[in-house]
């Protein structure tokens, strides 16, 4: 993609080292000005994305298809290794649930992932045709890393390290429904199992 | 014969003292060698194993109630957050009052005092005590005395 884009901050990620503003001088037209540039709100990523989706309409046989709802925000000043614990304590809960959990969580993370379920779950609601804002559950929720910015800690006698402010998204997705029951812990009976029916279903090559 | 039995006990004192000497004095080099390094890089599988063993996730409370006053959440054996913060509110205007009241520091009188809130008249058990008025309806969980 060669369109010349107009700085928003997410932008500028993707060629940081390229800043088509300043090559052009300041009486010169802007080439290929007429393309929608990608500075209006801000670039959609495949997680905003995903909310656009649409189904073919159900044939009537057919199981209910619960509803989804896509959410996310981007470049959180957080650590992506401590937002992954919070991300892994909701996974599979219900929506109520988690929000309690968070609430009475003390890492900076919580508070923002708080915002994120709330937004989320009013999105639902009005947007996505779901009845209920009790009956959504987590279906996923990750971390990504953001972009890292590099700067100087100033140590003793002269020495210096070099730090990172590490910046993470978080990324979550409910679904309409009951949250899904645990799966049981596999046993040693059913690893045993699983090792007899593998030990049954080996068969004799490059014979009769 | 006789001169080989003479020179060997010569030498004996001179290795021994060379010994002592040497393990007498380690030089700062010596003890930086012996400090404490990492042999190998850890792999991203053992860092894994580290990070994500079940001691170290978040625990999930199992203490957390719904606050029969307000509805909001609550852990068991603390007390609500948002009663608190409406308490202390109120707290805050009272205190107010009472500032205006006394008009300086160190002006506080020796006698109790009582909160009236609109249309309520001092009765004959706050006789002798200082009346601090608000100029709000009485809240419901303030209780009258």
């Amino acid at each position: 993609l060669c369109c010349f884009l107009a700085g928003s901050s997410w932008v500028c990620g993707l060629l940081g080292w390229a800043r088509p503003e300043r090559w052009l001088a300041s009486g010169s037209l802007f080439p290929l000005s007429c393309i929608h540039t990608s500075s209006s709100l801000q670039k959609f990523g495949k997680w905003e994305k995903k909310n656009r989706i649409v189904y073919p309409p159900q044939l009537p046989g057919e199981p209910r298809r619960p509803a989804e709802v896509y959410h996310c925000r981007r470049e959180i000043k957080y650590s992506n290794d401590k937002m992954w614990y919070l991300a892994k304590l909701i996974k599979g809960m219900s929506i109520d649930e988690a929000l309690a959990q968070l609430e009475f969580n003390d890492k900076k993370g919580a508070k923002v992932i708080k915002e994120v379920l709330l937004e989320a779950q009013e999105m639902a609601v009005r947007n996505h045709n779901v009845e209920f804002k009790s009956n959504l559950h987590i279906a996923e929720s990750l971390t990504g890393r953001g972009r890292y910015v590099k700067r100087i800690r100033y140590h003793g006698k002269g020495m210096f390290g070099i730090m990172k402010i590490t910046r993470c998204h978080y990324f979550v997705k409910l679904v309409e429904g009951p949250p899904p029951p645990p799966e049981p812990p596999r046993t040693g009976f059913d690893q045993a199992k699983e090792y007899v029916q593998q030990l049954r279903s080996r068969t004799l090559v490059n014979t009769l | 014969g006789p001169a080989l039995a003479v020179q060997a006990p010569a030498f004996l004192p001179q290795p021994a003292s060379d010994i002592i000497d040497s393990i007498e004095a380690p030089s700062l080099l010596d003890s930086i060698l012996w400090m404490a390094a990492p042999k190998k890089r850890r792999t991203i599988e053992v860092n894994r194993c580290r990070r994500r063993n079940p001691n170290k996730l978040i625990k999930v409370k199992r203490n957390i109630d719904v606050c029969p006053e307000c509805g909001n959440l609550k852990q068991k054996h603390v007390l609500c957050g948002y009663c608190y913060a409406k308490v202390k509110a109120e707290t805050r205007m009272i205190r107010m009052e009472i500032h205006k009241n006394e008009g300086g520091p160190f002006n506080a009188p020796t006698v109790e005092t009582v909160v009236l809130y609109d249309g309520e008249k001092p009765t004959e058990k706050d006789e002798g005590k200082r009346i601090i008025e608000r100029a709000r309806k009485r809240p419901s969980w303030f209780v009258q005395n």
